[in-house]
């Protein structure tokens, strides 16, 4: 039932999300049947093609902090979206739910993220005039 | 009386005139195309409305009529699993090469169109691609260099704007994993169906690659207040694909969009 459920989930992802492959790049090292949550801090964000790219600092149980790199969709998609070069800023606490990456590396495809004053962000949504 | 230059045919005059004998020539050429008049920019008011940004709905794809796939000669059906056996994660755009025809048109970005007297120009924002479509009734070229949007000529048929379109780059394909012949035909009725909707038909004929036309029809939606956005893909293009078709991501340099 569980493997069903990813499997709707990664078909509605794909659906929902096929365009992007279109656009530039395939899914293929993300782990589509994963979802991972990390918690930290942005370090960088990048409002920039093709894609943009979320920089989190994220602290481990050993202390040490390790930098994931997450790949959301492109400025101009989301900029007609709702989104804008300042939706996240160097040193707001995020938590991001991603797609990870399938080799391990700390990275992946954005899913939504959750700012520390319950604004959240998605990808996804009518395009905006 | 006006002082007359009388040419001196000095060595080196005839010398410059030989060297620009071909450019001179390829401007008499274009010459022949008249300059367009206050009366043609007019005529242009009488067109179809095809001003300002169009998207493709849906967030792109191939549009309606894809889903089957196209119908393929036993020649290009067994290339076409020969490719697939390969396993590639992806192809060339992942390393910023633009798709070309017909991908480029069914992209998740928008696109405008310009009417000039003579010309329909489509400036798409993917891959900041322009295609270039001669309506001043030009026949296509015989033997066209082959480009990755090929050569295209229109024509207006009432409301419809007819395109067809040869000579595409072998690095291009029909579909995925389905490369062309040079023999690739590409039709497309561009037609407005409503105030803010454009239907574009398209049709790829192929002899030796397809049994039977390719049509697929995308909905455009109009944003009038859009604006056509930069879109550098090396700007910041952490995906690859490497030369076996191996997909990639680059996590390193989280400082990389600075200019060092």
């Amino acid at each position: 039932m569980r493997s069903l459920t990813l499997a709707l989930i990664a078909v509605a992802l794909l659906a929902a999300g096929s365009h992007e492959a279109a656009a530039h790049h395939s899914f293929a090292p993300f782990n589509l049947e994963a979802e991972k949550t990390i918690s930290g801090t942005i370090k960088k964000f990048d409002w920039t093609n093709p894609h943009t790219w979320i920089w989190v600092d994220v602290t481990g149980d050993n202390g040490k902090v390790e930098t994931w790199g997450i790949e959301g969709m492109s400025p101009n998609y989301l900029g007609r979206r709702g989104w804008s070069k300042n939706s996240l800023k160097p040193g707001d606490k995020v938590s991001i739910v991603i797609r990870p990456m399938r080799d391990g590396s700390p990275g992946g495809m954005f899913v939504r993220a959750t700012l520390a004053d319950g604004r959240e962000l998605r990808q996804s949504g009518q395009a905006v005039d | 009386m006006r002082f007359t230059p009388i040419a001196v045919l000095t060595p080196a005059a005839v010398l410059a005139v030989t060297l620009t004998a071909h450019p001179a020539t390829a401007q008499t050429a274009a010459a022949k195309i008249p300059p367009p008049t206050a009366a043609d920019w007019a005529a242009l008011a009488k067109l179809p409305d095809f001003g300002g940004v169009w998207e493709v709905g849906g967030g792109g794809g191939r549009g309606r009529g894809a889903a089957q796939g196209p119908a393929l000669t036993p020649a290009a059906a067994a290339k076409r699993k020969e490719l697939q056996s390969l396993g590639r994660e992806d192809n060339q755009t992942a390393n910023c090469v633009p798709p070309g025809m017909p991908g480029i048109m069914g992209q998740p970005y928008p696109m405008e169109f310009l009417l000039t007297p003579g010309k329909v120009t489509i400036v798409i924002e993917a891959y900041t691609q322009v295609r270039h479509i001669y309506t001043d009734g030009r026949p296509l070229p015989e033997d066209p260099d082959l480009k990755f949007h090929g050569t295209s000529v229109g024509r207006w048929e009432g409301n419809a704007l007819v395109v067809d379109t040869i000579g595409f780059s072998p690095l291009t394909e029909l579909a995925a994993n389905v490369p062309h012949s040079d023999k690739m035909r590409i039709r497309e009725r561009f037609t407005l169906t409503g105030p803010d909707t454009m239907s574009i038909e398209t049709a790829v004929t192929d002899p030796g690659i397809l049994t039977a036309p390719y049509t697929t029809t995308r909905t455009l939606q109009r944003h009038r207040s859009w604006t056509i956005a930069e879109y550098v893909c090396q700007e910041n293009n952490r995906n690859f694909v490497d030369e076996k078709g191996k997909a990639g991501i680059r996590l390193d340099d989280p400082a990389g969009t600075t200019r060092k």
